[in-house]
């Protein structure tokens, strides 16, 4: 089974702070990490080309510096990258995000399986995924905590949901889009040797030229979404400090557990 | 008595642990001044090995290393946890007979200070110590199961808290913006919050940030940055069936945290001249984790290949980089420098935590009594003026 997953390189830091003139995002640090969710559809998609074979290709769009997360994600066992970069793509809102993976997915060759995270810790619309289903013209399942796939019944795989702490198995035909819970699995860890191997792995890198799409479908005039508003969390810091002996915290420290325990 | 009023910019282990030296005498008033967390920098991204023998620094230091290590035995014993100590011992491998003479003679040292310690060259001995080691290529090992390593961080914290004891005061969350001299004398300082100290002597304590900080009084602090890159591996099998003592090889060391092993180049195989090495940089701009280059991982790989190979296929948890500041014999900056008052506690790179106590002691009794020791002597900024 040949699978595409698509990575998003999030800030490391969680200090973030808002522009106020354009409401977008200023990432304090420019040190980047692969989204942790996505690190979850990593670990499914090499359960699964364990399984069946094939090799996994993993997508992201962002800065050149992005080709960081790509090589990590190869660190972690995914065989080929390809990094979309572009002036003309970048500030793009979901919409415009997903046309152009989709577009990337479709140049590169055929996939069986499409994975997203669910969520990407910074944006976090949870619209990615399903609307690069929707760009390709496949299903979608949102949310899902694992994948079964059944050799007899080739064209179909099992989505694996929990809803109100039921597993519900959606099968869906293939190709198809599922999105990855974050923590739905345990991702397998780099080694020394894979990330060494990782620098030699192929990484093809696309630009609108290569995807052809109209300059009003991407970036920022592609975009329909509008920010209308956003702002820093307030409350600051909320912590308490407690003092006294060791024993004297313990018992202070149990508590406030109690009584918080209490609210609930 | 009349009062000596000491202003110290850094709260790292540098900064703490002169505080707190300083606080014991009576009529030293002592403001420790940090920019954000005590023992938040260098200091909580060490390693913390203070052991008894090994190659980070010379026999003839012994006295530098004793202090040290019986000063935190001594926190530990006085409250567990407030050193961090984790004892789990040390191998030192032999790789040439350099190496091995180094290892005999602080094991003497350690011996005569009542600790044990012995030479190793039965290989199956040590592979019973680290069964995941290679004997090849090796002359033999020396091991003690006395130390291991502390934690700088808990360290520094528990120095604060002991100055706080006898008077001492702690700012954090405040910078010094400014250093006031007068006639090349300094008066005091002025900080991040607006507010203007008048202090006898003001010592620079900042470490990687020392360039920066000596430009405010125009000294030029000749220090470099050298990458402090550690990586915590996760070991093939999750969980060591056995206790990782702290591992010493010339070119890098190894030590347990919790059950992954943390790995660090070791500060002395660092070329000055290499780019890759060393440089001039902005501590600011660190980030908490991540930042290792990719050279490291080769270098690891073919030394973990070579010397450690049951632990090569490990996982690789994490990283962080960090910057050692290190004149170019790569030993400590202590006590005066051309303007009057401004006293240096800096440049202690790989080896800050062992040497921060007996450093700390004679610094105080220099600024306290006006005298001076061999060390001070040894470790003096004029050593490396022209
Ligand atoms: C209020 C607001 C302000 C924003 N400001 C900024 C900003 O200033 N700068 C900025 O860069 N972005 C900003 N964004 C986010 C930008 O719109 C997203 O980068 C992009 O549209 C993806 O949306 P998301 O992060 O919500 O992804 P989600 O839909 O939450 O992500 C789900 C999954 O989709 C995949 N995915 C998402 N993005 C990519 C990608 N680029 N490449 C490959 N796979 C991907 C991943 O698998 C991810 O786990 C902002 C978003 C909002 C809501
Ligand atoms: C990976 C690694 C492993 C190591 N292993 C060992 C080891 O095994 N054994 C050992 O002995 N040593 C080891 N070291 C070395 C040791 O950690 C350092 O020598 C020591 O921590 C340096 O302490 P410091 O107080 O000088 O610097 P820091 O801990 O960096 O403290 C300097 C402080 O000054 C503050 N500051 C800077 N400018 C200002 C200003 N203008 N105003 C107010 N505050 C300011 C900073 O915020 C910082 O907190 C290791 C170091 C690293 C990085």
């Amino acid at each position: 089974m040949d699978i595409a997953v698509l990575i998003k390189q999030v800030p490391v830091s969680n200090n973030v702070s808002v522009d106020p003139e354009t409401h977008a995002l200023i990432r304090a640090s420019a040190e980047g990490m692969i989204n942790p969710a996505d690190l979850n559809a990593i670990e499914e998609a090499m359960v699964l080309k364990e399984q069946t074979g094939g090799k996994v290709v993993v997508f992201t769009m962002g800065p050149p510096d992005a080709e960081k997360a790509l090589r990590e994600a190869m660190a972690h066992g995914c065989d080929e990258s390809c990094l979309i970069t572009d002036r003309a793509v970048a500030g793009g809102d979901t919409i415009a995000t997903a046309k152009v993976l989709a577009e990337a997915i479709k140049k590169y060759g055929k996939f069986d399986l499409i994975l997203s995270g669910a969520l990407s810790a910074d944006g976090a619309t949870g619209q990615v995924g399903a609307m690069v289903a929707e760009c390709l013209g496949i299903p979608h399942v949102a949310e899902i905590q694992s994948i079964q796939y059944d050799e007899a019944v080739p064209d179909k795989i099992d989505a694996v949901k929990k809803v109100y702490g039921e597993r519900f198995h959606v099968r869906c035909a293939l190709p198809a889009v599922l999105s990855v819970n974050f923590g739905s699995n345990v991702p397998r860890l780099a080694t020394l040797r894979s990330t060494r191997a990782a620098k030699n792995k192929p990484l093809a890198t696309y630009t609108n030229a290569d995807l052809k799409l109209p300059a009003d479908q991407v970036g920022i005039p592609g975009s329909p979404t509008a920010v209308i508003d956003s702002f820093e969390p307030t409350g600051g810091r909320m912590a308490e400090m407690l003092e006294g002996t060791p024993e004297e915290l313990a018992v202070k420290l149990k508590n406030m557990i109690d009584e918080e325990k209490g609210k609930l | 008595m009349e009062k000596k009023k000491i202003g110290i910019i850094g709260g790292g282990i540098s900064g703490t642990c002169l505080g707190y030296h300083l606080s014991l005498y009576d009529n030293a008033e002592v403001i420790v001044f940090e920019k954000d967390t005590i023992g938040g920098a260098s200091t909580a991204k060490s390693a913390g090995t203070v052991c008894l023998f090994d190659d980070s620094l010379k026999n003839r230091y012994w006295d530098v290393r004793l202090y040290g290590f019986e000063s935190y035995l001594k926190m530990e014993a006085e409250e567990k946890g407030s050193a961090g100590f984790d004892k789990t011992g040390t191998l030192v491998v032999a790789t040439n007979e350099q190496v091995e003479a180094t290892i005999k003679t602080g094991i003497a040292l350690a011996k005569a200070a009542g600790y044990s310690g012995e030479y190793i060259t039965d290989k199956d001995r040590i592979k019973e110590i680290l069964p995941d080691i290679s004997t090849d290529n090796i002359l033999g090992a020396g091991y003690t199961a006395d130390d291991g390593y502390f934690d700088g961080t808990m360290i520094s914290n528990t120095y604060a808290k002991k100055m706080q004891k006898n008077g001492g005061v702690i700012k954090t969350g405040v910078k010094v913006t400014e250093v006031v001299v007068k006639d090349n004398k300094v008066t005091g300082l002025k900080t991040s919050e607006g507010e203007e100290y008048e202090f006898d002597y003001v010592v620079d304590c900042t470490g990687p940030w020392s360039k920066f900080t000596g430009e405010m009084v125009g000294v030029d602090v000749p220090i470099w940055h050298t990458k402090a890159e550690a990586f915590f591996l996760c070991p093939p099998g999750k969980k060591l069936n056995y206790t990782f003592p702290v591992l010493k090889y010339p070119e890098f060391y190894g030590l347990r945290a919790g059950d992954n092993i943390f790995i660090c180049k070791s500060h002395l195989s660092m070329d000055l001249n290499n780019p890759m090495h060393a440089g001039q940089w902005d501590p600011d701009k660190l980030p908490a984790t991540g930042g290792t280059d990719d050279y490291f991982i080769d270098f690891l790989l073919d030394q973990l290949e070579v010397k450690v190979p049951g632990i090569v296929d490990s996982g690789l948890v994490s990283s962080w980089l960090s910057y050692r500041a290190e004149p170019k014999d790569f030993l400590p900056i202590l006590g005066e420098t051309p303007v009057e008052g401004y006293i240096l506690a800096t440049g202690y790179g790989g080896n800050g935590v062992i040497e921060a106590p007996a450093a700390s002691r004679d610094l105080a009794k220099l600024i306290m009594r006006g005298e001076s020791t061999p060390l001070l002597e040894d470790w003096a900024f004029k050593r490396l003026l022209g």
